[in-house]
């Protein structure tokens, strides 16, 4: 087991910089996930903790020894790439087992392993087909079965399930995250996809364009996000965003948009003065905050207009135009309406987020 | 589902072309086989024998062709008194020393032009190409004085670094096809498991395999079948059999029996190179120019 520091890491590829100045502390033993769209440069980090990449700039530490300078084969971890990387002309034995034989590791210890891992990832069936012979999830558990057999004391994911069936996918993200509680293996895992990163790490590192743009609890990263960039890419479906003006109704702070006029909590107000917020913000609400009724009411004042609505099972998405703005409000599947109807609309004031208009930080 | 099917649509345009076609090949057929079929048959004859022939118009007296006793004199002949098991050996010995040697150090290059990138990697790569472009006898009076000052003439290394320096290009440009084919992560993964850079790719050379085992063969045929180098280079120490078999014309008598078993002996060993790894061969060379 250990744990990896990221102290000022740069990545250069040629004059572009792909990582810009990366701060990160994964502990023994936890599950980070960095998640960024791509190109974010989330996978150029992954594969420089592998060694595989040369660090243009920083350090980074294996507990407390520097790699910076160490091939991936003196670092003691193992990875799953993207699209597997099995070798073609050996059978899953085999592929499980290379890392072994190159430590010369004695034949009975590696069918011990071997077995073993086969046995956990249900691959005891086909040891000796080969990868041309496997389905993408048998590949896919191929792969992380030769790091499991491994022992590492750091695992290295590259978007393993990226290309898996949705269903499969599903699956597996309950699987790798069981997979690693037990092990209590370091992990550091590097997805696109939030919903996995969500699901299952400790902690969550976003990135953007190179640069690190919050680490936290995934219920950190949902609930406080640091901007305005990171709250609409965390979430599904996305977080609403509205441009208002901060004003003032019957001596309180006020949010005040063409369609609504809604003041602020106190602590709210109170996180405001010190911010400097301007006269515009952007106000930031989740689909989940937001009720819609049929009927206007006190608490229902917002009007719009339904422009779709889509079933998801259990859940209903109603998008509503407000005065020039769409609204995605999620609700319960026995609300009925259709285009053009008009509904009404409520905000959970204690739940939204308010927004930099310039520089997209959050104000609370 | 597409199918490699032609499909054909009945024609009287399509019957004269099939007639056509047919005579064509009937044709090409005997003027490629007719000649390596009387070396063959005449390599078992005696010199009367050889050149009994019917008199020119009369097809049914082609029997007088096959009326014959076989004898393998001329192949005794070789073997006892014109040395050609040495011959043979050098033959041998030059043409998969060169490949060897060639794929060897072809493969490192390859690896390394289809892995790294430096400043004018372009301009080497064509470079490396280039010096196959000029014909051998351009090249062969300075290299017969390089190769005669180091004392290289008439001997065996010398022969094998000659038909190297011809092979290798050749090795660099098939074979770095057939590693730009081999993706990139299958040699992470080999490094993250644990192997040295120079680990990871001997173990991806599975993957190349059809490459080399086609390069292999194709350096092989080049140096068996070569007379220019042969006769210059290696004269004298070592001599392979095409000079060899030319040594077999004398300015008192061109021994035919003895000169149509020597070219038995010299087509034979590659033919059936070619037929064992036909299959190999044709995977080989076109799975280096399809990126899957």
């Amino acid at each position: 087991m250990a744990s990896i520091t990221i102290n000022n890491v740069w990545k250069y590829y040629g004059d572009t910089p792909a990582v810009k100045d990366l701060n990160l502390v994964c502990h023994d033993g936890e599950f980070v996930s960095i998640l960024g769209p791509s190109g974010c440069g989330k996978s150029s980090t992954l594969r420089m903790l592998a060694g595989l990449e040369h660090i243009s700039a920083g350090e980074v530490l294996f507990d407390e020894t520097k790699v910076n300078d160490l091939p991936p084969k003196d670092r003691n971890l193992a990875m799953v790439f993207e699209n597997y990387a099995l070798y073609p002309h050996k059978t899953v034995y085999q592929n499980m087992a290379n890392s072994l034989v190159i430590q010369k590791v004695d034949k009975a210890t590696i069918d011990e392993k071997v077995k073993h891992a086969a046995e956990l990832l249900e691959l005891t069936p086909l040891l000796n087909r080969k990868p041309l012979e496997l389905s993408g999830g048998q590949k896919q558990r191929t792969a992380i079965g030769r790091a499991i057999v491994r022992e590492p004391a750091l695992f290295l994911f590259d978007e393993p399930i990226a290309h898996l069936d949705a269903k499969l996918r599903a699956h597996m993200r309950s699987e790798l995250k069981i997979m690693q509680r037990k092990l209590g293996t370091t992990m550091i895992y590097v997805t696109h996809d939030q919903l996995e990163a969500l699901s299952m790490a400790d902690r969550i590192a976003v990135m953007r364009d190179g640069v690190l743009q919050q680490m936290g609890t995934p219920k950190e990263i949902y609930n406080n996000p640091t901007n305005h960039w990171v709250a609409g890419f965390i979430g599904e479906p996305a977080m609403n965003f509205l441009d208002c003006n901060l004003g003032t109704v019957s001596g309180n702070t006020a949010l005040e948009h063409s369609a609504f006029s809604i003041p602020l909590t106190s602590e709210q107000s109170q996180n405001l003065l010190g911010s400097g917020a301007e006269q515009s913000v952007t106000l930031g609400i989740r689909p989940d905050d937001v009720s819609i009724s049929t009927n206007p009411s006190e608490k229902h004042s917002i009007e719009g207009e339904v422009l779709v609505t889509e079933l998801l099972g259990g859940d209903m998405l109603v998008e509503a135009q407000i005065e020039g703005s769409r609204v995605t409000v999620k609700t319960d599947p026995s609300y009925e309406a259709d285009m053009g109807d008009q509904c009404y609309l409520a905000f959970d004031s204690a739940r939204w987020h308010l927004f930099d208009i310039n520089t997209g930080s959050t104000l609370f | 589902m597409a199918t490699l099917e032609v499909v054909r649509y009945a024609s009287k345009t399509r019957t004269v072309i099939n007639v056509l076609t047919t005579i064509f090949l009937g044709v090409f057929l005997v003027w490629t086989i007719l000649p390596f079929f009387i070396m063959f048959v005449s390599s078992f004859k005696d010199l009367l024998d050889a050149f009994a022939l019917p008199p020119t118009g009369d097809f049914r007296g082609v029997g007088v062709f096959f009326n014959f006793s076989p004898t393998f004199k001329h192949y005794i002949e070789l073997f006892t008194e014109r040395n050609f098991a040495t011959y043979f050996m050098n033959s041998l010995v030059a043409s998969s020393g060169s490949a060897l040697v060639s794929v060897v150090l072809g493969a490192m290059a390859a690896y390394a032009m289809s892995r790294t990138d430096f400043r004018g990697k372009d301009h080497v790569f064509f470079w490396i190409i280039s010096t196959r472009m000029a014909p051998v006898v351009a090249v062969m009076v300075p290299l017969y004085a390089i190769f005669r000052n180091l004392e290289l003439v008439g001997t065996l290394p010398g022969l094998i670094l000659a038909y190297t320096t011809f092979n290798l290009p050749f090795a660099i440009w098939i074979l770095k096809g057939f590693f730009d084919n081999v993706p990139y992560a299958i040699e992470e993964a080999a490094m993250v498991d644990g192997r040295t850079r120079f680990g990871a790719f001997l173990d991806i050379l599975p993957l190349a395999a059809p490459g080399i085992g086609a390069f292999i063969v194709l350096c092989i045929l080049f140096s068996w079948n070569d007379f220019l180098f042969a006769s210059i280079i290696g004269s004298g120490g070592a001599k392979t059999l095409p000079v060899a078999t030319r040594e077999l014309v004398t300015p008192t008598s061109i021994q035919w029996g003895k000169i149509m078993a020597a070219g038995v002996i010299t087509s034979v060993p590659m033919t059936l190179l070619g037929l064992l790894i036909r299959r190999y061969l044709v995977t080989g060379l076109t799975m280096g120019a399809v990126k899957e």
